[in-house]
């Protein structure tokens, strides 16, 4: 057990390292090299400041070549890869693809038209392990024939599903066809299979999942999502800009703060909306009391499941206090309706508690003494050292995100890589784990609370003295079609809001990328080898969000 | 089983809880005691008709058409539906006229949909009645009236309301002092409390869950979404709220509702206290709070 961290000093997090990591962040290309290797690969990048990314257009026959290209050239993962009907060109697919880099700037973002009539586009899979979901998600949605994909199985869509709902032109009706889902077949002597859900036996979300055992130990699990899809992506389309947060906040409700602002992120960067810096340290503020709130539900969850009630009762003590403090500052205890496009949706400056910053100090501490003592719990830490291990080499091919990721040591974080808003020109502390366990993800939540309490305490001293209520205000009319990216740090982790806007300022397509969706295979990985009783401890150090990966 | 050390950090001093120094995290009463209503800017639209003046504005703004402004018929006719609101305040950001006021109400909890239908206007016919007969919800009482087990289904909430419903179990809201459970099976369960607008994936799974429930069951619907499918009533892939699929006996709007309004709304439906909302009328005394 390592002591506690000094102030300033980056918190250790294991007892005696395994491998000794180089480089916590790696050094990246610059955008100026970016445009340099893009242009190598024979490709004409157009810089998109709303994106703060490279566009480039590339017919369907370069797309594997430019995809594995550019994520090779700039050492960064696929972000999300969706499909759009554009409106300007009625009857096409456009299918996008984002590479983030991790720098405050740069990235590539990958355009690519399809013919009308029998859209096809190589696989990425093949390359790019965990691009198949998103690619199964494009061919039921949209219909578009994603040759050498092995996992042809509808992703969202279950067996009652009409044609692909996206798919332009004038809509078939249902051909009453059932697709029957089948699981990945493990067979042999003494495997049995459990199936567990939709309906599972906690206050969570539902969900199936397919065990294959012999005798306790799980040798493969599946999960089958999509139970909670409710079309959301295509509930903002027709919608006013400034209106479209009230769907942002519903994709992951735990996390509506996180959602509402990464969609408020993109619309501003769209056109060009200016936000008061004193709204952004608000935003801040209120994103980092979710997150606190939110990671203490994983702390509670975790000492739940290894029967520490008295552990999860103080957590959950400390949650109820986080959830009146965001009701107290904005009237809702999950914060929705706050954060608008062009800043706040109302003035709070003046509902906060003029002793918050205590309050957040107080809770730092709290958070800290729990962190000992429940470690210094050697029936507490036995079920945790060694459950549900997901490598650093998964996460990375995985290109897991958030805390999962940094728990198996990748040191990503979009407030330090790519910060936005508030934390431009702050400094924060990325936790890092070795051992990808259990363990390391309660220890890396728990110095995220810590370190979201500083923060916390450190955007209260930014605030601006002035308490005058600010005007609400409406982003301009586009005039013209516009399109931006967003992103937040949400508690789970990667964030990411695609729009486009039309000339009438309403908009026409919204992609919203939750950071479950990209970590959802983790749970698979955790439990592999694993024994049955152990699953609800490994998905609860996970929390994925079933909502935010269905939609 | 014998002490293992694995981590010996010099065992720290009894941690105090975060007790009465945070007051917010502390055990409530209610509904065994008096209700007290946190801090925070009041959240439930309240219509005042005396002040309206009937521009519409309200309507246009709600994200969930949860308000409706006629005057087709001569007099102005304002419908606000408790069930489709997500509690958002659009609506009194957008009144030219003040009419839209906001206030601080938790009890909304109702037996009988069209008890979150506020009319103003002129008298209109009366609304059909409610759904289980008075034996039935007799019987309920008493035979569920100090022990209650309910199961909680996820219909494809966006997971805020578990959070909620979940919150019910922290040391604050306590839901077990007052006989009630969350089981993990249906099979345990009297009742059956349900998220989420019933997507079109969910939708088996809920009709299993309500069969293996033994009967007499009760079902309460949760949320905006539970009650009318709150943000995604719109969406092809859903329901529209448990009723659709379900007999529900009581609806708790909100979005998400706070723990004190699901404690409100399961009281309610063991009987143990009376209906606050009619017709959509807030009551008088809860209006005190002078409205914002
Ligand atoms: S508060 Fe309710 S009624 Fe008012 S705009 Fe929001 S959803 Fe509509
Ligand atoms: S009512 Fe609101 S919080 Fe509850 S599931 Fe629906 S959108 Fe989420």
């Amino acid at each position: 057990m390592t002591p506690p961290a000094e102030e300033g000093e980056e918190p250790p997090l294991e007892p005696a390292p395994a491998v000794a990591l180089a480089g916590d962040f790696p050094s990246r290309p610059t955008p100026a090299e970016e445009r340099r290797s893009l242009g190598a690969l024979g490709l004409d990048p157009v810089w998109d400041p709303s994106e703060d990314l490279w566009r480039v257009d590339v017919p369907p026959e370069g797309w594997v070549a430019a995809a594995v290209g550019a994520s090779d050239a700039l050492q960064h993962p696929l972000s999300t890869l969706f499909g759009e009907a554009p409106r300007e060109a009625p009857g096409t697919i456009r299918v996008h693809a984002l590479f983030l880099g991790i720098r405050p700037s740069g990235g590539v973002h990958l355009r690519c038209a399809l013919d009308p009539p029998r859209p096809t586009l190589p696989t990425l899979s093949t390359t790019l392990p965990y691009v198949a979901p998103f690619e199964r998600e494009l061919t039921e949605m949209f219909g578009v024939d994603v040759s050498g994909l092995a996992d042809r199985r509808p992703l969202l869509l279950h067996e009652h599903h009409p044609n692909p709902p996206l798919r332009p032109g004038p809509a078939s009706a249902p051909d009453g066809r059932r697709v029957e889902y089948s699981f990945r077949p493990v067979e042999g002597e003494g495997i049995y299979e459990v199936p567990v859900g939709p309906v599972h036996a906690g206050v969570i979300e539902p969900g199936h999942f397919r065990f294959q055992v012999v005798g306790e130990k799980i040798l493969n699990l599946e999960a089958r999502l999509g139970y909670t899809h409710k079309g959301t992506e295509r509930l903002f389309e027709g919608k006013p800009s400034d209106l479209g947060s009230i769907w942002a906040e519903s994709v992951s409700g735990d996390m509506s703060l996180a959602g509402a602002a990464a969609y408020a992120y993109a619309v501003e960067r769209a056109l060009d909306v200016a936000v008061p810096p004193g709204d952004e340290v608000v935003r801040g503020l209120l994103l980092e009391t979710e997150r606190i709130a939110f990671l203490l539900g994983d702390v509670a969850g975790i000492a739940l499941d290894v029967g520490y009630a008295a552990g999860a009762a103080r957590a959950n003590r400390l949650r109820e206090a986080a959830y009146q403090t965001l009701r107290a500052a904005t009237g809702s205890r999950l914060g929705r309706g706050t954060i608008g496009v062009g800043g706040l949706r109302r003035p709070i400056r003046g509902n906060l508690d003029p002793d918050l910053a205590t309050t957040y100090a107080r809770w730092r501490e709290a958070i800290g003494r729990l962190r000992d003592e429940w470690l210094g719990k050697s029936s507490v830490v036995d079920r945790l050292e060694g459950t549900g291990e997901i490598s650093r080499w998964v996460a990375e091919l995985m290109h897991f995100v958030g805390p999962v990721a940094r728990a198996s040591g990748l040191r990503i974080d979009l407030r330090h890589d790519r910060p936005y808003g508030a934390y431009v020109g702050t400094e924060v502390r990325v936790p890092r784990g070795l051992t990808g366990d259990v363990r390391a993800r309660l220890v890396v939540k728990v110095e995220e609370i810590v370190e979201s309490c500083r923060l916390a305490e450190e955007f209260l001293r930014r605030l601006p003295a002035d308490r005058s209520p600010l005007e609400p205000r409406r982003p301009p009319s586009p005039g013209e079609r516009r399109s931006g990216l967003g992103w937040v740090e949400s508690p789970r982790g990667e964030f990411l809001v695609h729009v486009t806007i039309g000339p009438d300022a309403r908009l026409e397509r919204v992609h919203v990328r939750d950071p479950s969706f990209l970590n959802w295979p983790a749970i698979e990985f955790a439990v592999r080898g694993a024994i049955l009783p152990d699953f609800p401890l490994c998905n609860k150090s996970l929390n994925l969000s079933y909502s935010g990966y269905d939609r | 089983m014998t002490e293992r050390t694995v981590d010996p950090p010099p065992r720290p001093a009894r941690a105090p809880l975060p007790g009465p120094a945070d007051p917010a995290a502390s055990p409530i009463r209610y509904p065994l005691g008096p209700l007290e209503l946190p801090v925070g800017p009041p959240r439930t639209p309240l219509h005042r008709a005396e002040r309206c003046e009937g521009t519409g504005a309200c309507a246009r703004a709600c994200p969930t058409d949860a308000i409706s402004v006629d005057r087709s018929l001569g007099p102005t006719v304002v419908e606000l539906d408790y069930g489709k609101c997500l509690f958002c305040g659009l609506c009194i950001d957008a009144c030219p006229s003040g009419a839209m006021a906001s206030v601080r109400f938790e009890e909304m909890a109702v037996r009988d949909r069209a008890d979150l239908r506020l009319r103003h206007g002129p008298p209109s016919p009366p609304l059909a009645g409610s759904r289980l007969a008075d034996e039935v919800r007799e019987r309920v009482r008493r035979l569920y009236g100090d022990s209650l087990a309910i199961r909680a289904v996820d219909a494809g909430s966006c997971n805020g309301c578990e959070v909620e419903v979940a919150a019910l179990l922290w040391p604050r809201y306590d839901l077990e002092r007052l006989g009630i459970q969350l089981v993990a099976s249906p099979r345990h369960a009297d009742a059956l409390i349900v998220t989420g607008p019933v997507t079109r994936n969910m939708r088996l799974a809920l009709e299993k869950t309500y069969r293996a429930v033994p009967g007499p069951s009760f079902v309460v619907a949760v949320g905006a979404c539970g009650i009318s499918g709150g943000p995604f009533r719109d969406s092809p892939e859903v329901e529209g709220g448990v009723d659709r699929v379900l007999p529900v006996e009581v609806y708790v709007p909100g979005c998400p509702p706070s723990p004190v309004s699901l404690l409100y709304g399961l009281w309610l439906a063991l009987g143990k206290v009376d209906q606050r909302l009619a017709r959509g009328e807030i009551p008088a005394d809860a209006l005190r709070s002078p409205p914002r």
